[in-house]
């Protein structure tokens, strides 16, 4: 194998965010509302130049204040769960893990649906309403995560298969409670969530929120990148690595939370997306092999586009309604997943 | 300040609305200062509340109306603004009219970019079928929305008024809501002596889904002097068919766009085991209404009547002649040839539900 050296990685990555780059410019294009990607150049250098002060409002609503921050979402999501799914199949030694394996994404979703109940309940500004759901999603997340890695202790130890057993079992228990929710209670809010569940980007979030989300983002996935080499070693074997020096349980604790807070935040802004965290992290591994150093940065680009090609065929497709991108997600990452599979044994 | 104007503009409006209503208080409390006289905002904007509670900006008359629910496009078409709607969602069906408009998506998942580009000065949503999420981007956007709720039909009746009010034509929202007014207060008159008919409302056959008794159709149901034997406080509650067969409805009540499709459909359900033991599946008493049950506007109150035509026949047989020579429509007792292979296939707006219970 040819050492990864700093310059290759850097190169990889910005050939990656090029590809990254001409996606979102062809996704702003694209949508209900046609819009000249030209005249929108015009228009943002001219506002930048102080030569206008204002975009005319179809650039300035539609692309910048509708479009635009979908897109940034789109690649929020892709970038944490793709991360998320790569720390997970490196923690738990499954080529199957996923960021949802652990029933985070059902969690999130009672988490979610009891925020809506407890709204009904209570008489909030608009401002705190639509923090409530994301909030309760991430509390679900992180309580649902907690309780898992509890059940996938043994003598104080994470064993990798109980922790899987333990969050699909998880999972489905949760299931059942969100569906006795749903039929008992009349709660008109819970129409929502039904949409949330195939996946949904559609709804613009706060600025507050965003920042969270960014900042977020950078101190998990940093946290997970400063465990990479370890994570190489871990592919050995957890003997192997401990004999190496690696540190083993802190490595096991610290990319386990980040995992799970990537997870939590990207679930609790858009419901839940499959696929994605699964199959990037093998595509890049077949691109650029199995070093974590390579594989986190490129899995998180390549996650980012994988969701906003994902997010834009949603929007576009049956234009103007629009497809939940949890559908379209599945649609096309079921076949490759299989085709992926195939390969691999023949 | 120069990074967006936009915004900067929001937040000035924001401002300014605080200040007004931070002026308006202490105003409203001492009463003989008069209001000052605003600092020179948009001359034809106004401050109105909707029924959300939510203050909002709209022009004095709204010209570029979107509706995010067909009950709200219906009820723009009957106060005779549909020249100032200029959009509407794919299930904006009634009157044909509407489906010509420019589509903006489903109600639960409409376009926002599709909205925005219609430039819209008021936007009209509900609690019934819309999302709150889509109120929420719709507010971040900067476009005023309007939030409706009708809990029964004198709610409808006043939403519609409400409505007349914010589009600018509170007279023809008057006289209409006065002739429903007058409608139902003449239907009541012919009813009060009656018994009520006990009924199962068939929102769906299979799972059987009723409707609750909070819901505006069971209020809707009261009004044909009929009551819903479901007693359940959720808003589309599955019922199990045991409980049915022991409380035995005197009518089941279907709402469909055409009648024929409704009678198969009962056919169908008429073969089924367990259906057989109800005695109004045996009698063939069953009634059906218009889809306009299903949707809280002012079309509602026709499908009142036309239920109570339907359960109460003795009611209208008197010289009594009523406004509408309609058919007396008894109980179909001679359903067309029959189907039982049929699917049910109502058209019902309840895609809502379908949703949440088809995960």
């Amino acid at each position: 194998m040819r050492p990864l050296t700093l310059t290759r990685l850097l190169l990889r990555c910005s050939i990656l965010a090029l590809i990254l780059f001409a996606v979102v410019v062809v996704a702003m294009k694209l949508g209900a509302v046609q819009v000249s990607l030209y005249g929108l150049g015009k228009d943002l250098i001219s506002l930048l130049l102080h030569r206008t002060s204002s975009l005319s409002s179809d650039y300035g609503m539609i692309v910048l204040g509708i479009r635009l921050p979908r897109i940034l979402l789109a690649i929020f999501v892709g970038a944490s769960l793709s991360v998320a799914g790569v720390s997970f199949q490196a923690l738990l030694r499954n080529p199957l893990a996923d960021p949802y394996v652990l029933g985070v994404s059902s969690g999130a979703a009672l988490g979610s649906i009891v925020a809506l109940i407890v709204e009904g309940r209570l008489d909030l500004s608009p401002e705190m309403a639509g923090l409530i759901t994301p909030v309760g999603a991430f509390l679900g997340a992180t309580i649902t995560i907690a309780a898992v890695y509890i059940l996938g202790r043994r003598d104080g130890q994470i064993d990798s298969t109980t922790l899987l057993l333990g969050g699909i079992i998880t999972a489905s228990f949760l299931q059942a409670v969100i569906m006795f929710l749903m039929t008992t209670l009349s709660g008109n809010n819970l129409r929502g969530s039904a949409f949330w569940f195939m996946g949904d980007l559609s709804t613009p979030q706060p600025r507050s929120l965003q920042y969270l989300l960014a900042f977020g983002f950078v101190i998990a996935a940093g946290a997970i990148y400063t465990t990479a080499s370890d994570l190489n070693l871990l592919l050995a074997g957890e003997k192997e690595a401990m004999h190496l020096g690696v540190d083993v349980p802190r490595v096991r604790i610290v990319v386990y939370i980040a995992a799970s807070i990537l997870t939590g935040l990207a679930v609790s802004v858009s419901g839940t997306i499959g696929y994605v965290g699964l199959l990037v992290p093998h595509v890049m591994r077949l691109i650029f092999g199995s070093d974590h150093r390579m594989l986190i940065p490129a899995s998180a680009l390549g996650g980012a586009i994988a969701l906003v090609i994902a997010d834009t065929l949603a929007r576009t497709v049956t234009s103007p309604t629009d497809l939940p991108v949890g559908a379209m997600t599945a649609l096309a990452g079921a076949p490759l997943f299989i085709y992926l599979l195939r390969r691999r044994i023949a | 300040m120069q990074h967006s104007s936009a915004h900067a503009m929001r937040r000035a409006r924001i401002f300014a609305s605080a200040l007004l209503l931070l002026g308006a208080l202490p105003v409203r409390a001492q009463s003989f200062t008069p209001p000052p006289a605003s600092a020179a905002p948009a001359p034809a904007m106004r401050e109105v509340v909707d029924e959300f509670g939510r203050t909002i900006r709209v022009p004095q008359i709204p010209m570029r109306i979107v509706s995010l629910a067909p009950s709200l496009t219906e009820t723009l078409y009957a106060l005779g603004v549909q020249d100032r709607l200029v959009g509407d969602t794919d299930y904006c069906d009634y009157p044909p009219d509407a489906q010509k408009k420019r589509k903006v998506g489903g109600p639960i998942n409409p376009n926002l970019e599709e909205i925005a580009a219609l430039h819209p000065d008021l936007v009209l949503v509900t609690k019934e079928i819309n999302r709150l999420d889509t109120l929420r981007a719709l507010d971040t956007l900067g476009i005023p929305a309007y939030a409706t709720r009708a809990q029964n039909v004198d709610e409808i009746l006043s939403t519609t008024q409400k409505l007349a009010d914010l589009v600018g034509v509170p007279e023809t929202g008057k006289s209409l809501t006065a002739d429903l007014q007058a409608r139902l207060a003449a239907l009541h008159a012919k009813l009060e002596a009656l018994p009520p008919s006990r009924v199962l409302f068939v929102v769906w056959a299979r799972p059987l889904i009723s409707v609750g008794k909070n819901t505006f159709i069971a209020d809707a149901l009261r009004k044909a002097d009929a009551t819903s034997i479901v007693d359940a406080s959720q808003d589309w509650p599955q019922m199990n068919l045991e409980e049915v067969v022991r409380l035995q409805p005197d009518y089941l009540v279907f709402a469909a766009s055409h009648a024929e499709s409704a009678a198969r459909d009962f056919e169908a359900l008429s073969v089924l085991p367990g259906w057989r033991l109800l005695d109004a599946v045996r009698n063939r008493r069953f009634a059906v209404i218009s889809e306009a049950v299903n949707r809280p506007a002012p079309r509602i109150v026709s499908a009142i009547e036309d239920l109570a035509r339907q359960l109460h026949p003795s009611a209208f047989q008197d010289a009594l002649a009523p406004e509408k020579p309609a058919a007396p429509a008894p109980p179909p007792s001679n359903p067309p040839a029959s189907s039982p292979a049929a699917h049910m296939t109502m058209n019902t707006p309840l895609f809502a539900w379908e949703l949440a219970c088809a995960r």
